[in-house]
C-alpha cells in the first residue's frame, strides 16, 4: 500500500494505482476523457492534468502517473482550472458544434466538461473538419468531426476485443481514427468503441433520433443470449427497450458486450410478437383467450397421460424459478420425460462430469482466468459461443501473459492471440487429442495421481492414444501434443474451456470426461484460482442442469422423447420455449414427432416453424419482460429484471406454469420470484443460504469461488474415427447469432441475415467457388444448398454451417454426430 | 465477413512478390517496417492487395499496417512514376519562383503534386525543401538534382525524361 495526500486529504491506495485511481477511490472528482477502467493508460486528452508537489514546474496527468510513497497532489487550483479550459478550448478548435442533433448530448463527457468549466468562448480558431459521416454498415454510426482523438475505441478493439477495426492514420493536423484504408466499418459489430467513445463519434444507429439520453429509464438486468450472463442496462422509453446502454458497476462483464448482447434487444419491441393464445380448429390457428386456451392444454395433457405419456421439451432461457415450476408441473403431470435442449449434450456432459468430478458445473469463475497462466481452449471458438469471456481469454494472454492451447477443428480468434499454440484437429477429434494429452502426463510422470480413482485402468485404456497414434488419426504433430500437456501440468494456474449446446451433441459425455479427466490429472480442479470452465450455449443452461432440468430415473430424454412421438409411443409433446424444427439435429425426426404426437402444445414468444404445427400456442414472455434470476455458466445467480410490459396478452413462463399447476390440481400461488427462490434453496443444496434479495450487482456464485470436485475419477473416454469423404461438416455457432432468437432480431439480422456453408480457399479454388455461389451440399441422405463464404479459418477438406438459420434445413444434414461426411458441388 | 461490407474492388495482383518478402523477416522482431518497405520496393507502392497477406502473416491488424503506412511519408499506395519529379518549395526556392516551375510541370504533364501521369512515368511530388537553397529554384529528378530552373530549363528537363525508356 501506498500513503499519500491529495487535496490535504491522506489517502492509502495499492501500489499499482494512477493518481487518478486514487483520488477517484477518495471521492476526489478529476475529470478525463480517455481514461476508461479496463484499458491501460494513455494519457492522450490532457483533461486530467494535476499537480504534484515532488514534481513541480509542471503538470502532471494524473491518468498515467502511478502514485508514489509520500506524494502530495493538488488536483485543482487556479492554474489548472485554467490549464484545463485550454485544453479543452483547443479541443473545440475542430470539434463541431452541432449538439443540437448528437445522439450524445446529455452523456456527453465533451459537452459535460465544456458546461462544468463554462465554457462559452474560445480564443482559438481553426478549420472545422468535413469528413463524410460513415453510415454504411446498419450499426455503428461514426463521424469523426466530433471525434476527439482519445484513442479510447481503438484501445478497447485492440486491448479487450482484439479485432483491431480501428487505428490512427495520417499525421498531424490530419490524424484521424480510421480504418484499413479508410474504409466504412466492417468488424464483429460488437459495439465496444460505442460504448467506450465519450464524445458522439461513434454511435449506435439503431438508437439514432429514438430518445434523448435523460428520459431512457435504466433497468439492470442479464443479457438473455448466451450462458456468459453479461450484464445489461436497458434503456427504456415506454414500452420498448430502445437501446442496451454502457455499465461496468453491474456483473462480471466490466460493461464488455458482443454484437447479440448490444444490438440484439430489438427482438422484444417486434410487431411479430406472440400476443394471444392460439388454439388449432379446423386446422387452423385461431386466437382464443387464455381459458379456453389452457382447458385444451390441460384436456390434453390429461388425456395423454391415460395414453402414452407426455414429453416435456424446455428451453434455457427460462428462469431458475420458472424452471422449478416447470419441474413440478412436470410431477404434476406425472412425466419423468423433461429436458432442455434437443442435442442431449447437456445431458451427457452431465452425466460424464457427474461420474468424473462428481459436480456438473464449472469449479472455477471466469475473473480467475485472467489471472491463469495456461488456458486451454476446447473444440469452439470461445469468441463465437461466448464472445465477453472470450474477451477475457484476450485479456489474460495480452495483459498477463497467459500461454493459450486451442484444440479445435478450425482455426478462430483465438489462434490468433500471441502465445497461442492450436492443435488443429479433424473434425470430431478432440476426446483423441484430450487423451493424447493424459496419455502425455502419465506416461512423463507429470500427472496428478494422489488421492484420483481408477488411474491403474485409465492408463491401460489409453495405450491407443500415444500421441504418435493419435497424431496419425487426427493431423495433430506428436510433439505439439506432448508440448501442450507439459505446458499444461506446468502451469501453477490453468482453465481448462469448454463449450456445449445445441451444435455440439455428439461424443458430449465423452468430451466432458476427457476434459475433466485432464482437469484432474493437472490438478486444474478444484485448485485456487484454477479450473474446469462448463460453458453452457444458453442465458440459463447452468439454472437448468442445477434445477435438474434433465430426465428423471431411466425417463426419456430428448432425443428419447422424439424418437418415441415419431414411432407414435408418446402421445403429447409440451415444447417450452425452444423450436426443434428449426435448430435440433435430425429435422426429419422432429417432422415426424410433431406429426405423430396426438397433441402439441409451444409456448415460446414467437410463432416458430415448430410453434405452427402445433395444437396449442401459448404466448410467452422475452427476458426484458419478466423477473426471476439466471444462472450463468461460472454459477453466477444474477438478477433478470422486467424493464417492459408484455405485449398483448402474453404472460411470463412463470405464470403460464402456475396456471396449469392450478388446472391440473397443484394449486400453489407464489407472490413472485423472490417466493419461488426460497423453495429453490430449500430444495437445492448448491443453492442454500442464498436469499434473492441479497443479489446484489455482482451476483452471487453459488459454491464460492473455487469449487471442490466431489471426487477425483479418471474415467476412460472413446475417441472419435475421422469421418470419410472428401468433405467433412461441422455446425455450430456463428458469432452474431445465439440459438434462433437472434434471427428475429434486427442488429444480428443486419450483419449475418442468411444461411452459408464456409469453405477453405483452397477448396474455393478447386472447386472454382465464388464468395456467394450457391452450393449442393450432400450428405447422411439429404441434400441442401448453401451460399458460399470463403474463409481462412478453415482447413482443407472442412466445412462449417452455422446452425442457427431453420429455413436452411442444416438439421437435415445434422443428426447429432460430431462431425458429417458429405459432399459439396457447385 | 459481414453482409454489410462495403462492395471493394479489389485489384488483382501477383502476391508471390510480396510472399517472397514476407519470408525473409518472418522470424525478425519488428517485421512490419522492413516488410512494407521490401513490398514497396519490389512493385514500386503499396499495393492493397498486399495488406492484408501481411496482416494475416505478421499477425497484425490491417488498420495498424494502414496506420503506419500513412504515418511515413516513405510510403505510397498508388503506383507511381518512373521518374519522381520532386519540387522544392522552401523559402529560397518559392522566392525565386518554385510556383512557376510546379506550374510548367502542370502544364506540360498535367500532374500536380501526390499525381502520376497515365502512362506511369511521372509522379510530382512538392517538398518543402531539397537542402540545395544556393541553386534556387530547385528541383530533384529521382536522384538527380537540377538547380537554377527556369520555365525554358524545365522544358529541357521534362523533353529529356520523355525521351528515356
Amino acid at each position: 500500500m501506498v500513503n499519500l495526500t491529495i487535496d490535504g486529504k491522506q489517502v492509502k491506495v495499492g501500489k499499482t494505482a494512477t493518481i487518478y485511481e486514487a483520488a477517484q477511490e477518495a471521492g476526489i472528482h478529476i475529470p478525463v476523457l480517455c481514461y476508461a477502467k479496463k484499458l491501460l493508460p494513455y494519457g492522450a486528452c490532457r483533461v486530467c492534468l494535476v499537480e504534484v508537489e515532488q514534481m513541480k514546474g509542471r503538470l502532471i496527468p494524473s491518468c498515467t502517473t502511478p502514485v508514489t510513497e509520500g506524494m502530495v497532489v493538488t488536483t485543482s487550483t487556479p492554474e489548472i482550472v485554467k490549464v484545463r479550459k485550454t485544453v479543452l478550448e483547443f479541443l473545440l478548435v475542430n470539434h463541431v458544434i452541432e449538439c443540437p442533433v448528437c445522439d450524445k448530448g446529455g452523456e456527453c463527457d465533451l459537452q459535460d466538461l465544456t458546461y462544468e468549466f463554462g465554457l462559452s468562448t474560445n480564443r482559438f480558431e481553426g478549420e472545422k473538419f468535413a469528413l463524410p459521416t460513415d453510415e454504411i454498415n446498419p450499426l455503428i454510426e461514426r463521424n469523426m468531426n466530433r471525434c476527439v482523438l482519445c484513442g479510447k475505441c481503438a484501445r478497447v478493439c485492440d486491448e479487450i476485443v482484439a479485432y483491431g477495426s480501428y487505428s490512427f492514420i495520417n499525421r498531424g493536423f490530419e490524424s484521424k481514427i480510421a480504418t484499413a484504408f479508410d474504409r466504412g466499418l466492417n468488424c464483429e459489430f460488437c459495439g465496444q468503441c460505442v460504448s467506450m467513445c465519450p464524445v458522439g463519434a461513434i454511435l449506435p444507429r439503431p438508437f439514432k433520433f429514438k430518445a434523448r439520453p435523460w428520459q431512457l429509464k435504466e433497468v439492470d438486468s442479464v443479457c438473455g443470449y448466451c450462458g456468459n450472463g453479461c450484464t445489461v442496462t436497458l434503456g427504456v422509453l415506454g414500452d420498448k427497450v430502445e437501446t442496451i446502454r454502457f455499465n461496468d458497476k453491474t456483473g462480471v462483464n466490466d460493461g464488455n458486450l458482443c454484437i447479440r448482447g448490444r444490438f440484439g434487444y430489438s427482438y422484444v419491441n417486434s410487431g411479430d410478437r406472440l400476443t394471444k393464445p392460439l388454439l388449432r380448429k379446423d386446422g387452423q390457428l385461431v386466437e382464443v383467450d387464455w381459458k379456453e386456451a389452457i382447458d385444451a392444454v390441460v384436456d390434453g395433457f390429461g388425456k395423454a397421460r391415460t395414453e402414452k405419456g407426455l414429453g416435456i421439451l424446455s428451453g434455457a432461457r427460462l428462469t431458475n424459478e420458472e424452471l422449478f415450476l416447470l419441474k413440478n408441473l412436470a410431477q404434476t403431470l406425472g412425466t419423468g420425460n423433461l429436458d432442455h435442449s434437443g442435442g442431449e449434450c447437456y445431458k451427457g456432459l452431465t452425466e460424464g462430469l457427474k461420474e468424473t468430478l462428481g459436480v456438473t458445473a464449472s469449479t472455477a469463475t471466469f475473473p480467475q482466468v485472467e489471472e491463469c497462466d495456461v488456458i486451454l481452449a476446447i473444440r469452439s471458438d470461445f469468441y463465437e459461443t461466448h464472445p465477453v469471456f472470450g474477451m477475457v481469454v484476450n485479456q489474460a494472454v495480452k495483459r498477463h501473459g497467459a500461454k493459450l492451447l486451442v484444440v479445435s477443428d478450425k482455426k478462430g480468434k483465438f489462434t490468433k492471440l500471441p502465445n497461442a499454440q492450436t492443435l488443429l484437429n479433424a473434425p470430431g477429434l478432440e476426446v483423441n487429442v484430450l487423451n493424447a494429452m493424459a496419455q502425455t502426463l502419465l506416461e512423463e510422470n507429470l500427472a496428478v495421481i494422489d488421492g484420483v480413482d481408477g488411474s491403474a485402468e485409465f492408463k491401460i485404456s489409453l495405450t491407443d492414444y500415444t500421441p504418435e497414434i493419435v497424431a496419425k488419426q487426427t493431423g495433430v504433430a506428436a510433439d505439439a501434443i506432448r508440448e501442450a500437456a507439459r505446458k499444461l501440468a506446468a502451469a501453477k494456474k490453468s482453465a481448462i474451456l469448454l463449450a456445449y449446446g445445441l451444435p455440439y451433441t455428439g461424443a458430449s459425455r465423452e468430451l466432458g470426461i476427457a476434459a475433466a479427466n485432464l482437469a484432474i490429472l493437472t490438478g486444474s480442479a478444484g485448485r485456487q484460482g484454477s479450473g474446469l470452465y462448463i460453458c453452457g450455449e444458453k442465458a440459463n443452461s447452468q439454472g437448468a442442469v442445477d434445477l435438474g432440468i434433465l430426465p428423471a430415473g431411466g425417463a426419456l430424454g430428448a432425443q428419447g422423447m422424439l424418437k418415441a412421438a415419431a414411432a407414435g409411443d408418446l402421445s403429447a409433446l409440451y415444447v417450452v420455449g425452444e423450436d426443434p424444427l428449426s435448430s435440433y439435429p435430425d429435422r426429419d425426426q422432429v417432422e415426424a414427432a410433431l406429426e405423430k404426437a396426438s397433441f402439441v402444445v409451444v409456448q415460446d414468444i414467437f410463432l416458430t416453424p415448430t410453434a405452427e404445427k402445433a395444437d396449442v400456442v401459448l404466448p410467452a414472455v422475452s427476458f426484458a419482460e419478466k423477473d426471476g434470476t439466471f444462472t450463468n455458466a461460472e454459477r453466477r445467480l444474477q438478477r433478470v429484471r422486467r424493464g417492459i410490459p408484455s405485449p398483448g396478452d402474453a404472460k411470463s413462463d412463470f405464470a403460464i406454469f402456475e396456471m396449469l399447476a392450478a388446472r391440473c390440481g397443484s394449486p400453489v400461488k407464489y407472490t413472485g420470484p423472490a417466493a419461488v427462490f426460497t423453495e429453490i434453496t430449500a430444495s437445492i443444496p448448491e443453492y442454500a443460504g442464498i436469499s434473492f434479495d441479497s443479489i446484489g450487482p455482482k451476483g452471487i456464485v453459488w459454491g464460492g469461488e473455487t469449487l471442490a470436485p466431489a471426487r477425483k475419477k479418471v474415467l476412460p473416454a472413446a475417441g472419435g474415427k475421422a469421418s470419410e469423404g472428401p468433405f467433412t461438416l461441422v455446425t455450430g455457432s456463428a458469432l452474431y447469432h445465439s440459438g434462433t432468437v437472434s434471427t428475429r432480431a434486427k442488429g444480428p439480422m443486419a450483419v449475418v441475415s442468411e444461411p452459408y456453408i464456409e469453405l477453405a480457399r483452397e477448396d474455393a479454388s478447386a472447386l472454382k467457388v465464388n464468395e456467394g455461389d450457391l452450393l449442393t451440399v450432400k450428405g447422411n441422405g439429404a441434400e441442401i444448398k448453401l451460399k458460399a463464404r470463403i474463409g481462412t479459418r478453415l482447413p482443407k477438406g472442412v466445412l462449417f454451417a452455422p446452425y442457427h438459420f431453420g429455413g436452411a434445413g442444416i438439421n437435415r444434414l445434422y443428426k447429432g454426430q460430431t462431425a458429417v461426411a458429405v459432399q459439396l458441388s457447385k | 465477413m459481414s453482409n454489410a461490407a462495403e462492395n471493394v474492388q479489389e485489384q488483382e495482383i501477383d502476391l508471390a512478390g510480396a510472399n517472397q518478402v514476407i519470408d525473409k523477416y518472418l522470424d525478425m522482431k519488428g517485421a512490419l517496417m522492413p516488410v512494407l518497405q521490401g513490398i514497396q520496393e519490389f512493385y514500386g507502392y503499396v499495393p492493397e492487395p498486399t495488406v492484408p497477406l501481411v496482416a494475416e502473416r505478421l499477425n497484425v491488424y490491417p488498420s495498424q499496417i494502414y496506420g503506419v503506412l500513412t504515418f511515413y511519408a516513405q510510403f505510397h499506395l498508388k503506383p507511381r512514376g518512373k521518374y519522381i519529379v520532386r519540387v522544392c518549395m522552401g523559402t529560397a526556392c518559392h522566392v525565386k519562383g518554385a510556383g512557376r516551375i510546379a506550374g510548367t510541370l502542370e502544364e506540360r504533364l498535367g500532374i500536380t503534386h501526390a499525381e502520376t501521369t497515365e502512362d506511369l512515368k511521372f509522379t510530382a511530388e512538392y517538398v518543402a525543401c531539397i537542402g540545395a537553397c544556393g541553386m534556387a529554384p530547385v528541383i530533384m529528378v529521382n536522384d538527380a538534382t537540377y538547380g537554377s530552373m527556369s520555365v525554358q530549363k524545365m522544358d529541357e528537363v521534362i523533353a529529356k525524361y520523355k525521351a528515356m525508356e
